[in-house]
């Protein structure tokens, strides 16, 4: 029963994460129908600003908004100057369905390539800015410490703030409008392409705040070809089809399914079959449904 | 009929013309470039499965990089457990990786862009871990593949690599030359009109599915062959050979050559081949610091990368006959 | 019209495509048997490295380059090998073998260097030998870097020497140790489920150890968040006692960061290729203090161990030539093989050749002056250098201090060799470090 409960802590705070990566891929998705695969080296980016923050400012506490900031400004100077262009130039023909993944990925590469020649191999690391060891109850330490109760927390506060502003602000009406109707969006007055990257700063700032919560949750150390931001991107990727793509409850929920899967799957059978597991049951949910758990049809078709 | 042999025999002679050309240039080049011209057929072929894909049915694969190792494992497995020929090796992997794709594109023709983009992301992560756990595939350490030495006619100084580049060459030119003919096909037909436009064609009559499906199937029997191609240049079979920065880098590919051209295949190819040893002599020339020297090649590819998408986003080739068209049309006027 | 057009394009493409080949191309060079020996001049030798420079293996390993070239550059500073100086040529193969049999064949055939160095990775080594031929071109390929076992069959691969003991040997000696001093506790297993964990299974087994727990991890996974608690659930519900840490240093923090959390605190072993308490320190996720009291396996002193003569030579060197670069157990390795390089190159005397320089590490290796506290085992029928460790203890500081104040060695080889404990002397260091 012990090792139960730690089971589900374990797959519920891994989850937390790749949700985070996901409600930025569903916010950019949303906002312009493109999968941003370079999404994880702009978090990679912004843990970096957020390390020499932490260096300089001694606290995680301000560390952390100013990197989301800087993901923010980051994520929309890439929409306003990279993507707007991208898309006049490839509207139409067969390109159009790859070019926002070539050049999202040319995007990543080139970030991690300049930060690479940057911080060159250096060593950075990010410690937990409140304690890791676990709760103790009734004499057995569970999987869930401060931090980890830190990190589920942001992670339910940016979607509950996120949902809020999508529901009830004219800015989210906004949002919605120019992601599902642009047209008539643009007709209505609405400024799409502002609306679009507020999408994608809002993304930014979700992939920041991932980036600054995985590192000191896994192994602390940060480089510019960390394993650990690839892995985020896959499976932030993975929770986000499994959401359905349209919703950030459907993130969070596709986040939660796969790191709950991966924690039973390690823990009850093997530890060498995560990789497979996650392919696994993303084929199960697209193979059952194939717009994903939550993904709506009407709002595609709209 | 007769028009059609007509064209087909021209496409022959012209492809055996090349492959003729080829023969007389690896004799007259050295060693290393030989090597260079292995791995640059490999790389033809399964960029052109990427092409045929993506270009011709509309469908992405991040993963192809997963289905050469499908074509690899299966080239390799024959080799040691039957020892089959060369040809019937290569054969293998075409068969096997293709009959992979067919249960791939089965899932895949349900899904749409990113879902589709998604579910092959995870397979070429997933997939290539899959070798650890069977004892047959040989764990991380891989398999080795040995084509054996090339035939005694050919003389005591024909290098293996040369040989490679033989086979190599003729595996690509025959890739191509049958994509020529498919895509010149009803199925080549049948395709583009999916992509173009789905619901069109399915009034016409044609199953959006099978089509899929089938596009899906040959996709991957191609990127098989490349996968047994790649594994002979290098000997061996292993999952680290296979990452998913090769799935990346055959999109690379497949963009620089421009993604819905077929015949700017070898641009793409070239390009990836060459780039390190271009940041090479950039970087001894401005003898930087070791972090610069070593990052230059992925800066290089990725601003080509996004130069591309921006500027000829349908490709050189594509781009020089959309010029050659309006230049036309400019003189007639 | 348009048809015409493209397939024109298609010639065109062609036509590059064998231009581009032949442009760069140089007449196929004449079989001159008298000619100097590639790589070596009366002033230079070059070597050749191919590691993961960027790519998910870098990190820790992209450092080994820079401290090999920080070594030759202070040989360099005084004087040479026989009056040569020695430059090494690095190359990035991000830990792919189709790259690493790129860049060995621009090693061997562009660059044209003496030897190749300290290739990382069991499956590049591999490819590299099997397809570049290193046998029949007879390039030698110094003190690879992997304690894959196969590596020692010299019938297979008689130009490939390693340096590290093989992860068998190692896991050998901790079944040896394991069976002394933990007899009758319940023990427990982290390992990678490649050929490093397979070869150290192989070796607990011969060992006569037998687990109760095993905890298998796939390459790779270490770093997702939340997946090594998973491994530390598994050791608490099995009731280990004493957990063996056959890991990557990534994995290595992982799970002791994930054991700090859960307040489990068994006796740790670790294992020489991810008990790198720098690694460890650096990542901060895990206080280095709870580190104390585990075991340490090593054939090479501790990077924190400055009264070690070869450790202070080798800071030095780091702080002139390589600056900037934390001093690690990467550099202490890379640094191992450069000196060990050196002295290989010294003993093949003046008239310097790829056989000569293979003979001589053969008939002289295991006299070899060496920073390692181990044997080297070079011989006409042996290509492992190290072959064996010597046990210790971490101290609160995460310096890995000898058991019982001396180094005690223990020595085996990766058959059915038994395991003993050596009364090997490390020789003292040659002048100023320089191997004469």
């Amino acid at each position: 029963m012990y090792q139960f409960i730690n089971t589900v802590l374990n797959g519920i705070t891994s989850g937390a994460i790749f949700s985070l990566m996901a409600i930025a891929l569903v916010l950019v998705w949303r906002s312009t129908r493109v999968i941003n695969f370079a999404q994880s080296g702009m978090a990679l980016l912004s843990t970096y600003i957020g390390f020499e923050c932490i260096q300089r400012l001694h606290s995680f506490w301000i560390a952390l908004p100013l990197s989301m900031i800087a993901g923010a400004f980051f994520a929309a100077l890439v929409d306003t100057f990279f993507m707007r262009v991208l898309f006049r130039r490839t509207a139409d023909g067969p390109i159009s369905g790859v070019a926002p993944i070539i050049a999202t990925l040319g995007l990543l590469g080139l970030i991690r390539s300049s930060l690479g020649m940057i911080v060159g191999n250096s060593d950075a690391s990010i410690r937990p800015p409140v304690s890791n060891v676990g709760f103790t109850v009734s004499g057995h330490t569970l999987a869930f410490s401060p931090l980890k109760l830190m990190t589920l927390s942001m992670v339910i506060a940016l979607m509950l703030g996120l949902t809020l502003v999508f529901q009830r602000t004219n800015l989210g009406l906004a949002l919605r409008a120019s992601a599902y109707a642009p047209e008539i969006a643009r007709l209505a007055g609405v400024r799409v392409d502002a609306i679009r990257t507020i999408g994608w700063a809002l993304a930014g700032a979700a992939g920041a705040a991932a980036g600054m919560l995985q590192t000191p949750n896994g192994n602390g150390a940060l480089a510019p070809d960390s394993l650990e931001f690839n892995l985020l991107l896959v499976f932030g990727f993975i929770a986000a089809v499994i959401g359905g793509l349209e919703s950030l409850v459907g993130a969070v929920v596709g986040g939660l399914v796969l790191g709950l899967f991966l924690a039973f799957i390690q823990y009850y059978v093997s530890g060498s079959l995560v990789f497979i597991a996650a392919f696994c049951i993303l084929i199960i949910v697209l193979l059952l449904k194939p717009k994903g758990l939550l993904g709506s049809k009407a709002g595609r078709r709209a | 009929m007769h028009k059609i042999l007509h064209t087909n025999l021209g496409r022959a002679l012209f492809f055996t013309a090349l492959g003729f050309g080829l023969f007389l240039a690896s004799n007259r080049i050295d060693e290393l470039r030989v090597y260079q011209g292995a791995t640059l057929a490999m790389f033809v072929v399964a960029i052109s499965s990427l092409i045929l894909l993506t270009g011709y049915s509309g469908q992405v694969s991040l993963g192809h990089g997963a289905i050469m190792a499908i074509g690899a494992y299966a080239a390799a497995l024959a080799r040691i457990h039957w020892g089959l020929p060369v040809w019937l090796c290569f054969s293998a992997a075409v068969v096997v990786a293709a009959f992979a794709g067919a249960v791939l594109g089965t899932a895949a023709a349900r899904l749409s862009g990113p879902y589709l983009a998604g579910t092959t992301l995870a397979l070429a992560v997933g997939l290539p871990s899959i070798a650890n756990q069977f004892h047959v595939l040989g764990g991380e350490q891989g398999l080795l593949f040995d084509i054996g030495q090339p035939p005694s006619w050919l003389g005591a100084d024909f290098t293996s690599y040369k040989w490679y580049f033989w086979i190599g060459s003729s595996a690509c030119l025959i890739t191509l030359w049958w994509l020529q003919n498919i895509l010149r096909s009803r199925y080549g037909r049948t395709w583009r009109a999916v992509r173009g436009n789905e619901v069109a064609a399915q009034l016409c009559g044609i199953h959006a599915g099978k089509s899929k499906t089938l596009a899906f199937s040959v996709s991957s029997g191609l990127a098989g062959l490349a996968g047994a191609l790649l594994a002979m240049t290098i000997s061996t079979v292993s999952p680290s050979a296979f990452p998913l920065s090769l799935s990346f880098t055959l999109l690379t590919g497949a963009v620089l050559s421009g993604i819905t051209t077929l015949p700017g295949v070898i641009i793409g190819a070239v390009t990836l081949v060459a780039t390190p040893e271009i940041a090479d002599a950039i970087s001894q020339r401005m003898a930087n610091s070791e972090s610069v020297t070593t990052n230059l090649p992925g800066l290089l590819v990725s601003a080509l990368l996004i130069l591309v998408v921006l500027f000829v986003p349908n490709g050189p080739v594509e781009q020089m006959r959309m010029f050659r068209v309006k230049a036309r049309s400019h003189t007639k006027n | 019209m348009i048809r015409m057009n493209r397939r024109k394009l298609f010639v065109a493409s062609a036509v590059i495509a064998v231009g581009s080949m032949a442009v760069a191309a140089v007449p196929a060079q004449a079989f001159a048997p008298h000619r100097a020996e590639i790589g070596v001049s009366a002033s230079s030798i070059k070597l050749g490295i191919s590691v993961p420079m960027t790519g998910i293996a870098s990190p820790g390993y992209n450092k080994i380059p820079g401290a090999m070239k920080a070594y030759f550059d202070y040989v360099n500073a005084n004087g040479g090998v026989n009056g040569r100086k020695i430059s090494l040529v690095i190359k990035d193969d991000q830990y792919i073998p189709t790259l690493a049999v790129a860049k060995a064949n621009e090693l061997i055939l562009k660059d044209k260097v003496f030897a190749l160095l300290g290739t990382l990775g069991t499956a590049s080594n591999k490819a590299i030998a099997s397809s570049v031929q290193l046998a029949k071109r007879g390039v030698p390929a110094l003190f690879v870097n992997t304690g894959f076992s196969g590596f020692a069959d010299k019938s297979k691969y008689p130009t490939t020497f390693s340096i590290l003991p093989s992860y068998q040997m190692e896991a050998k000696i901790m079944s040896q140790y394991i069976k002394e001093n933990y007899a009758g506790k319940k023990l427990g297993l982290i390992y990678q489920d490649d050929d490093f964990g397979v070869d150290a299974l192989a070796g607990f087994k011969q060992g006569g150890v037998n687990f109760d727990v095993k905890v298998p991890y796939a390459s790779g996974s270490q770093g997702v968040a939340g997946t090594a608690a998973g491994w530390i659930q598994k050791l608490q519900a099995g009731g280990a006692e004493v957990v063996v840490l056959f890991g990557v240093s990534s994995a290595t923090t992982a799970a002791l960061g994930n054991a700090y959390a859960l307040k489990y605190a068994p006796q740790w072993l670790l294992g020489s290729v991810g008990g790198d308490a720098t690694t460890i320190a650096s990542a901060k996720v895990v206080p280095v203090a709870l580190m104390r009291g585990s075991k340490g396996f090593s054939f090479a002193p501790a990077p924190t161990d400055t009264a070690d003569e070869y450790i202070k030579m080798f800071q030095d060197v780091n702080t002139t030539y390589n600056k900037g670069v934390a001093f690690d157990n990467n550099i202490v390795a890379g640094m191992t093989s450069a000196f060990i390089t050196v002295q290989a190159l010294q003993a093949a005397g003046a008239n310097l050749t790829r056989k000569s320089l293979m003979d001589a590490i053969e008939t002289k290796g295991s006299t070899f002056a060496s920073p390692t506290l181990t044997p080297l085992g070079y011989s006409t029928t042996s290509h492992v250098g190290a072959t064996g460790y010597w046990i210790g203890t971490y101290d609160a500081t995460g310096s890995l201090k000898p058991d019982g104040g001396a180094y005690t060695v223990y020595t085996t080889d990766s058959g059915s060799g038994a395991v003993v404990k050596s009364t090997y002397k490390r020789a003292p260091m040659p002048a100023k470090g320089l191997p004469n």
